[in-house]
C-alpha cells in the first residue's frame, strides 16, 4: 500500500496544492511586514478565483486574461482594506472580516447574474503545463525520468511563478532598499517616518501587493486546478496561509517552505481517501488533516516566532 | 480589539445613548443605499427589490415571526462574538462551536427520548452550551499559553467541526434512508413554537428559543456591568497589561471568556436543531456564526444592541427569499449588505462626517 501512496504524483500534487497557500502566505508576509494585518487573504483569493473565470469568459476563453483580471480583482479588494486600515484607521481584523464576507457576497451574487445559477460557474479553458518533454520510458533511466518529469517538469505556469516569486521576494526583502523600508514600516514606523519614508504610501503598496498575490492564488485554483469556480471554494486556505506565514517567520521563502507542509498534508489526504476502505477511516477525517495540522503548527511555533513590532497598529502622523 | 465607548454617563444619559445609535443607523443606511446602486447597476429595480425585501420580512404576522425566528440564532452568535470582543478576543469561529452545540443537542435529544420535556430541554440546552464551550477551550488555552491567534485557530476548528458533523450524520447517528441526517427528535426533546400559544404569528416557525435569547441578552448585559466576571473580561479586553498589574489573571480570563463565548454560540446550534429543524444534518446552519460577527459589530458589543442588530439581520435573511422571487435579485445580496455594514461601522468616520453639520447646528442652537 505504501508503494501506492508514495508515488511521483503525490509529490507533484503536493507542489500544486502548495501553490495557492504559498502565494497568499507570501502576500501575508509582505503585508504584515509593513505593519498591516491581513485576514482578508481568504476573500481576495476567493474573489480572484471567481474573476479569473469571469475574465477568461469575457476575453473569449483566454485564461491569461483571466489571470490578469484575477490579479487586478485581488488588488482592488486590497485597496479597500488599505483604505480602511491605513487612511480610516479602522480595526484591521474587522476590515479584513468585512472583505471576506464581501467576497462571499460578490461572488455569490454575480455568479447568479452572470452564469444564471448558484453553486458553480461554467467550465473554462485552463492554463496548460509549461513543459512537454518526452524522455526515456524503459528501465532504471525510465523510472528516474518519470520522477523528474512528474516532480519537476509537470506544472502549469502559476506553480513555477510562485516559486520564482518566493525567491525574488526573499532576496528583495533583505537586499534592496524596498525591503529595508518595508521592514522598517512594520518594526518602527516612527523611525521610518523620521528618515523620510512615507509610511502610508509604503503600507498601501504592501497591502495592494498582498491582494495581487491573493488574486493570483485564486487564479491558480480555478484556472490551473479545477477549471470552474464553486462557491466558497477557497475553504479556509487564506487562513492556513496566515499560519504558514507565521510558521515561516514572516519571510517569503519561509512562507513557501511552510506552505509545502500544508500542501503535502492536502495531497496526502486526497491520496489516502483512495484507500479509505483499506484503512477503515471515514473520509471526513482525512479532510480535517490540513486544519488540524495548522492548529498543531501554530501551537508549536507561535511562542518562538516574533511578529513585526508595529503589527496591527495604525500609524498616527502628528 | 474593538473599542467600545462607555454608555453610562450620568450627565445627559439619553443624549449619549442617541449618539451611540447614530453610527450604526447611518452605517445601515449607507450600506443599503450602496446595495441599491449595485442592484440598479446590474439592471434591476432597487425600489422593487427593497420593498419586496421589506414585505418578506415584515409583511404580516407570519413574516414577522419568520424574521424573529431567523434572528434567534443570530442573537446567540452575536452575543458570543460580542462577549469575546469585550475581552479582546475575536471569536471568528462561532460557527464551529454552533455546529458542536447542534451535534450534542441532536445526540441528547435522541438519547433522552421518553423522559419528560421539563427534564430534556434544560439538559439539552446545558449540553449544547457545554459542547460549544469545549470546542472553544483548545483555542482559548492556545491563546492564553502560547499566544496562537484565535482568529486562525477558531477558524480551523470550524472546518474540523463541519467535517465532524458531516461524519456523524453520514455514520454513527445516520437515520434510515438515503439522506445524510439524524432521526427526527422525539416531541419531548422539541422546543415548541410560539404560535401554538400566540396565534397572531400564524404558523411561523418562531419558537421559545427567541425568548431565551432575549433573557440571555439582558442577563449578559447585567453580568458585564455588575459582576466580577464581567469586570475582569472588560478589563482584560481594555488593557491586558494593566489587568495583570492590577491582580487579574489574564490567562484565566482569556480561557473563561472564550469558553463563555463558545457556550453562547453552542446554544445557537441547539435552538436550530431542537426548535427549527427537529433533527441534525450537515447544512443546518446558514453561516449564523459568521453573521454573528456583523451582529456584534453593529451592536457595538452591547448585549442589548445585539437584540436589535440580530432582528435587522434576521429581517434581511427572511426578506431575501421574497426579494429573489418577486424582484429577481439574487438573495446573496444580503452578504454584500452585511459586509458594507461592518465596513461602515468599523470606519465610523463616514457616519460622523454625515452627522457633523447637524451636530454643529444643535451646538449653535444651545
Amino acid at each position: 500500500m505504501l508503494n501506492d501512496i508514495i508515488t511521483p504524483d503525490l509529490f507533484a500534487s503536493a507542489i500544486r496544492m502548495t501553490t495557492p497557500i504559498a502565494l497568499a502566505a507570501i502576500g501575508g508576509t509582505i503585508c504584515e511586514r509593513s505593519g498591516v494585518v491581513n485576514i482578508a487573504l481568504e476573500g481576495m483569493m476567493l474573489f480572484g478565483a471567481f474573476m479569473a473565470v469571469v475574465g477568461t469568459t469575457w476575453f473569449g476563453g483566454n485564461p491569461w486574461m483571466g489571470v490578469l483580471v484575477a490579479v487586478i480583482a485581488g488588488g482592488l479588494l486590497a485597496l479597500i482594506h488599505a483604505f480602511a486600515s491605513i487612511t480610516l484607521r479602522s480595526d484591521q481584523v474587522v476590515s479584513g472580516t468585512a472583505i471576506n464576507i464581501l467576497a462571499l457576497g460578490l461572488t455569490g451574487f454575480f455568479m447568479e447574474i452572470i452564469f444564471g445559477r448558484p453553486g458553480s460557474t461554467d467550465a473554462v479553458a485552463r492554463l496548460q503545463p509549461v513543459f512537454d518533454i518526452t524522455g526515456p520510458t524503459e528501465g532504471l533511466l525510465g523510472t528516474i525520468w518519470t520522477w523528474l518529469d512528474t516532480v519537476i517538469f509537470s506544472y502549469t505556469p502559476i506553480v513555477y511563478m510562485a516559486i520564482i516569486i518566493a525567491i525574488v521576494a526573499q532576496w528583495a526583502m533583505y537586499h534592496t532598499r524596498w525591503g529595508l523600508r518595508l521592514r522598517s514600516l512594520g518594526e518602527h514606523p516612527l523611525a521610518a517616518d523620521t528618515v523620510g519614508v512615507n509610511v502610508a504610501r509604503g503600507r498601501y503598496s504592501a497591502v495592494i501587493m498582498s491582494g495581487l498575490l491573493g488574486g493570483l492564488a485564486g487564479a491558480n485554483l480555478t484556472l490551473e486546478q479545477v477549471g470552474t469556480f464553486t462557491e466558497n471554494m477557497t475553504n479556509g486556505r487564506g487562513f492556513i496561509a496566515l499560519a504558514a506565514n507565521i510558521f515561516g517567520r514572516w519571510t517569503p521563502a519561509g512562507s513557501y517552505l511552510a506552505s509545502l507542509l500544508f500542501g503535502f498534508a492536502d495531497a496526502l489526504q486526497v491520496k489516502m481517501q483512495l484507500f479509505r476502505d483499506v484503512v477503515a477511516i471515514p473520509y471526513q477525517f482525512f479532510l480535517m488533516l490540513p486544519y488540524v495540522l495548522t492548529v498543531v503548527v501554530l501551537a508549536g511555533v507561535v511562542g518562538r516566532a516574533v511578529a513585526p513590532a508595529a503589527i496591527g497598529k495604525p500609524y498616527n502622523k502628528e | 480589539m474593538v473599542s467600545e465607548e462607555p454608555i453610562e454617563i450620568s450627565d445627559g444619559r439619553w443624549r449619549s445613548v442617541v449618539e451611540q445609535l447614530i453610527v450604526p443607523i447611518i452605517s445601515v443606511i449607507i450600506a443599503v443605499f450602496i446595495s441599491g446602486l449595485i442592484i440598479w447597476a446590474v439592471g434591476y429595480d432597487p425600489v422593487a427589490a427593497i420593498s419586496a425585501l421589506l414585505k418578506g420580512a415584515f409583511g404580516g404576522g407570519r413574516q414577522i415571526g419568520e424574521t424573529l425566528m431567523r434572528a434567534t440564532p443570530l442573537m446567540f452568535t452575536g452575543l458570543a462574538v460580542a462577549y469575546g470582543f469585550r475581552a479582546g478576543l475575536f471569536n471568528i469561529g462561532a460557527e464551529g462551536q454552533l455546529f458542536m452545540g447542534g451535534l450534542v443537542a441532536a445526540w441528547l435529544g435522541i438519547a433522552l427520548a421518553g423522559l419528560p420535556w421539563i427534564v430534556n430541554i434544560p439538559l439539552i440546552l446545558i449540553g449544547g452550551a457545554a459542547a460549544g464551550a469545549a470546542w472553544a477551550f483548545i483555542p482559548a488555552v492556545l491563546k492564553a499559553r502560547v499566544g496562537a491567534h484565535e482568529v486562525i485557530t477558531t477558524m480551523m476548528f470550524t472546518y474540523i467541526a463541519r467535517y465532524f458533523v458531516s461524519w456523524i450524520v453520514t455514520g454513527p447517528l445516520k437515520a434510515e434512508g438515503q439522506i445524510p441526517q439524524t432521526e427526527a427528535l422525539p416531541p419531548e426533546s422539541i422546543l415548541p413554537r410560539i404560535h401554538e400559544t400566540f396565534s397572531f404569528l400564524t404558523n411561523s416557525r418562531l419558537h421559545w428559543g427567541f425568548v431565551i435569547a432575549v433573557i440571555l441578552a439582558v442577563g449578559l448585559w447585567l453580568l458585564l456591568k455588575y459582576t466580577t466576571l464581567g469586570y475582569e473580561a472588560r478589563a482584560v479586553g481594555f488593557s491586558p497589561w494593566a489587568s495583570q498589574t492590577g491582580g487579574i489573571s489574564v490567562e484565566a480570563t482569556i480561557v473563561k471568556s472564550l469558553c463563555i463565548s463558545g457556550a453562547l454560540a453552542g446554544l445557537a446550534g441547539v435552538v436550530e436543531v431542537i426548535a427549527v429543524h427537529g433533527r441534525l444534518f450537515d447544512q443546518f446552519s446558514s453561516g449564523f456564526g459568521f453573521t454573528g460577527i456583523a451582529v456584534a459589530l453593529l451592536a457595538k458589543n452591547n448585549p442589548l444592541g445585539v437584540i436589535a442588530a440580530a432582528i435587522l439581520f434576521g429581517a434581511l435573511s427572511a426578506g431575501s427569499g421574497t426579494m429573489q422571487l418577486e424582484a429577481d435579485v439574487p438573495a446573496k445580496l444580503i452578504f454584500i449588505i452585511q459586509a458594507l455594514i461592518i465596513f461602515f461601522v468599523a470606519a465610523e468616520v463616514f457616519a460622523k462626517w454625515i452627522v457633523r453639520p447637524f451636530k454643529k447646528k444643535a451646538a449653535d442652537n444651545a
